[in-house]
């Protein structure tokens, strides 16, 4: 029997969800640049907050300030979330630096964290790996229990903190990690303007993903349900508009002069014409000569 | 923070947020260096330091160039990093990483071993030695903006480096903790590669061009901007005598849409 879904704070994305995620398992968010990832996955610890849950905001990408900064300009009070800055330092290249692994770095409310970016310190730049990430996370966990927690971006882990020999494999045992925790995770992934698909993708419970396209109008946005184990979804492309109150899912199903001329190339699109009920690594078919821009990727 | 195009400005709701990194991109003469000239030029005005970071063309050039357009440069300090340039170079303060070796070697050498050594002295330039050279010279004098002409040749140069995403990623962390506002200057973005610095920066302009007929239709898009509400039309942009124009209240001619359209397909 699986416990009651819990909602995603992004106004008719739960509906796409048939009623939210099935709390305990990580979630993928993917897009190209610019479509409003970040910006989901706060919508989604907020929510948390907002009925008194523990909630953590792990920062790989942007400083804690920055994010402070531009949740703002919604109006939003993220002071309740807790925020993990794990945001790479500025590479020492002298021959002989100090590496120091134990960092001050600490998890902090994001209503306690500066608002100036953290300097990297001269004499004992931090060395961070996907290890040193993965440690911090096992230590707050014994402290706190979160129920949601967001790492923003995967694609940040992959390229900065795992070495490029071991990606797969090391990628595979963080997100085992993540399971292991038995929180709910959202977790951002960065996609190319033409996407293969990674190792991440694959080894989540489900895939929500973003688009943006121009037509007409100008610049569309819209959201997918990729794949989603375990609970049945929507298929279809839904229009999405970020406004000054953040992201919203319309329920309505795109006009025509809305929709981009071609189909999107997304996964979707080859589970929509199968059956629900098989699995998605079913579904997942390699790529056909007939598609050249679907690329196979992530192979062990 | 303004960046010298007032079109673009109100197609950002006002301008650059200060302090973090950005990308213009766009395709060979799709008018990114008079971009970041223009950036640059907008600081120098109001007399805030401006550096400019020149490793596709030499400084001279840029310079005439920047002439020919009607504006002073002259207060716009350039980092020479023109690989071919700096083994003559005599502002060895700038370029001291870079020409540790061989600059004497060179002047003993007859014309004929230039090349020669002149590729001793190109690995030298990447991203880990222009981060080294930044700080450098960040430590002497405080700049409001820099701009990097361009991040696509210096990643070509770094390539026998094996890091290069730590490497600009790097970069671009040491930028935004001097408090800086950068704009870097790529090439398209190869759509089925994520270049790093695309999802580490904080907004990207993208420039388009498309010949129709005789004329040559330019637009400008924001692909993202972090922390800002920003134009989601593409605008119509003209490069004049005196710069680059946008025109933040025009919608571009059907036909480039259809083009942009067809774009961002492909690119799915």
């Amino acid at each position: 029997m699986i416990k009651e879904k819990i909602k995603t704070g992004v106004p008719g994305l739960d509906d796409m969800l048939d009623g939210g995620l099935i709390p305990g398992r990580s979630y993928v968010v993917s897009g190209t640049s610019g479509t409003g990832k970040t910006t989901v996955s706060m919508q989604f610890l907020l929510e948390g907050a907002r009925t008194g849950e523990r909630v953590l905001y792990i920062s790989l990408d942007e400083p804690p300030n920055e994010i402070k900064q531009n949740m703002r300009s919604f109006g939003w009070d993220i002071g309740q979330v807790q925020v993990f800055d794990a945001t790479p330092d500025i590479l020492n290249y002298d021959k002989t630096p100090v590496r120091d692994v134990s960092t001050e770095r600490r998890v902090v409310y994001f209503r306690d964290a500066s608002d100036e970016m953290r300097i990297t310190s001269e004499r004992s730049p931090a060395d961070m790996t996907i290890n040193t990430i993965q440690e911090a996370l096992k230590q707050e966990m014994k402290v706190r229990k979160y129920s949601r927690i967001v790492i923003d971006s995967l694609t940040s882990l992959r390229y900065f903190y795992i070495k490029t020999s071991e990606e797969d494999t090391t990628m595979m045992s963080f997100l085992r990690l993540l399971s292991d925790l038995g929180t709910t995770c959202l977790l951002t992934v960065q996609l190319p303007e033409i996407s293969k698909p990674e190792v991440e993708a694959h080894m989540a419970r489900g895939e929500i993903r973003l688009h943006k396209w121009f037509n007409g109008r100008g610049l569309m946005r819209g959201i997918t349900v990729e794949k989603y184990r375990g609970s049945s979804h929507d298929h279809r492309l839904r229009m999405m508009k970020i406004s000054s109150d953040g992201i919203a899912v319309k329920v309505a199903l795109p006009e025509k002069e809305e929709l981009p001329l071609e189909p999107l190339h997304t996964e979707a699109q080859v589970t929509s014409v199968r059956d629900v009920g098989e699995t998605p690594r079913e579904a997942e078919t390699p790529p056909s000569t007939d598609q050249p821009k679907h690329h196979e990727g992530g192979g062990i | 923070m303004s960046t010298g195009v007032p079109g673009i400005d109100e197609m950002l709701r006002g301008g650059l947020i200060p302090g973090r990194p950005y990308v213009v991109s766009g395709t060979t003469g799709s008018g990114k260096t008079t971009l970041a000239i223009q950036f640059l030029h907008q600081g120098v005005r109001h007399g805030e330091r401006a550096l400019l970071v020149a490793i596709d063309e030499p400084p001279a050039e840029i310079r005439e160039n920047a002439r020919n357009l009607g504006w002073d440069v002259g207060k716009i300090r350039i980092l020479d990093v023109h690989p071919a340039a700096k083994a003559y170079s005599k502002r060895v303060s700038l370029v001291e990483v870079a020409a540790q070796r061989s600059v004497g070697s060179l002047r003993e050498a007859g014309s004929s071993a230039k090349t020669e050594a002149m590729k001793q002295v190109t690995p030298e330039v990447s991203v880990q030695s222009l981060q080294l050279m930044l700080k450098q010279e960040l430590q002497e004098t405080s700049y409001s903006r820099v701009a990097i002409d361009s991040l696509t040749s210096l990643k070509k140069l770094s390539e026998a480096m094996e890091d290069t995403n730590t490497g600009v990623m790097s970069l671009l962390r040491f930028l935004s903790e001097a408090g800086v506002t950068s704009l870097i200057v790529t090439d398209l973005p190869d759509p089925t590669e994520l270049e790093p610095e695309i999802f580490i920066c904080r907004g990207e302009m993208r420039l388009h061009k498309r010949m129709v007929s005789t004329r040559m239709d330019r637009w400008i898009t924001i692909e993202k901007f972090r922390g800002s509400a920003h134009d989601s039309m593409p605008r119509p942009m003209t490069i004049t005598d005196a710069g680059i124009f946008v025109d933040s209240h025009k919608k571009i001619p059907k036909t480039s849409l259809k083009m942009l359209q067809a774009f961002t397909q492909y690119a799915r």
